[in-house]
């Protein structure tokens, strides 16, 4: 893909994005531009909504069904864990054990636990427990390194 | 973020465990030492018997595997329960039995019975010393936790 970056002293900012189909790439670029990466579908009693990613306190999968937790709201999301992970994108969203996902900015309170394990307290007083085997890469994102890919 | 990398194996789990029993293991080994060392000064003997080090070595290293499997690594215990307290107590029996008959202290009692609270101190003291670990970990944690959010958030404002 050809890019052309072009910085303007004057006049408004502009992105011209020219494509023959919308790949992988190309529909991450449209969704970042349309601010989509924001932004989660899911359903709530049968009706569709979208949850603003920064109101998310943790994803969590139950029996092979998603579930999206905001501090007052549950959303089932059509989508695996990894399926999200990969499509929100965020250093924020931080896969804590197999089955849960949490908000890195929601954690209000670490707390450090015998055999590497961590407990974090979330905004509204949930306690999610970093298991052993993902502690490690959390540490390493708190410091600033992206977890292992 | 595959799921092939982001798990330990169960090797790398095997030996984070066994590097912890060996730890653990030189730890136990240089504490049971000390005392040791000091009950033959006492007894005006400035030397220390190769055989009963290697026997507490190998001690330690048998108990280590012991606390670790069967009693759920109660040093590092974040509170100390019932469970954790039966296991401070059953290995400190363990070493009390294993010191009587492999004579470290000459079958003395009072040694045996000293060497018994010394035993139950030692595991208690390096309970407070992980306590204390990890309490020095939770203002880091929060630290970098601190840091991150406030970083994130300074870059999302400016995507924004």
């Amino acid at each position: 893909m050809k890019i052309d970056i072009k910085k303007i002293d004057s006049g408004e900012d502009e992105v011209i994005l020219r494509y023959k189909e919308v790949t992988p790439k190309i529909k991450r670029i449209l969704d970042a531009l349309n601010g989509e990466n924001n932004r989660l579908v899911g359903r709530k009693d049968d009706k569709q909504v979208v949850v603003d990613t920064g109101e998310i306190l943790y994803i969590e999968s139950v029996d092979d069904k998603t579930f999206a937790y905001t501090e007052g709201d549950v959303v089932r999301v059509d989508n695996t864990l990894q399926g999200i992970t990969e499509e929100l994108d965020d250093i924020k969203f931080f896969r804590c054990s197999k089955s849960m996902i949490i908000n890195v900015d929601k954690v209000r309170v670490l707390k450090s636990l015998s055999s590497n394990r961590i407990d974090a307290t979330l905004e509204n007083g949930e306690h999610i427990l970093i298991s052993r085997t993902y502690a490690s890469d959390f540490r390493k994102l708190l410091k600033g390194g992206a977890p292992r890919e | 973020m595959s799921k092939k990398n982001n798990k330990l194996t169960l090797w790398e789990r095997y030996l984070t465990k066994e590097i912890g029993i060996e730890f653990k293991a030189c730890l136990y080994f240089f504490a049971i030492l000390f005392f040791y060392c000091v009950y033959q000064m006492f007894q005006g003997v400035f030397e220390a018997s190769m055989l009963h080090m290697a026997e507490m070595i190998l001690s330690c290293y048998i108990i280590g595997y012991v606390q670790v499997y069967c009693y759920k690594n109660f040093d590092e215990a974040d509170s100390l329960g019932v469970s954790e307290w039966m296991g401070i107590i059953a290995c400190t029996c363990f070493y009390t039995l294993l010191s009587y008959f492999l004579k470290w202290f000459d079958k003395n009692w009072w040694w045996t019975l000293g060497f018994m609270v010394y035993v139950i101190f030692m595991y208690v003291c390096v309970y407070f010393i992980y306590k204390s670990k990890r309490r020095i970990d939770d203002k880091k944690l929060n630290e970098d936790l601190r840091l991150f959010q406030a970083g994130h958030k300074s870059s999302e404002d400016k995507e924004s």
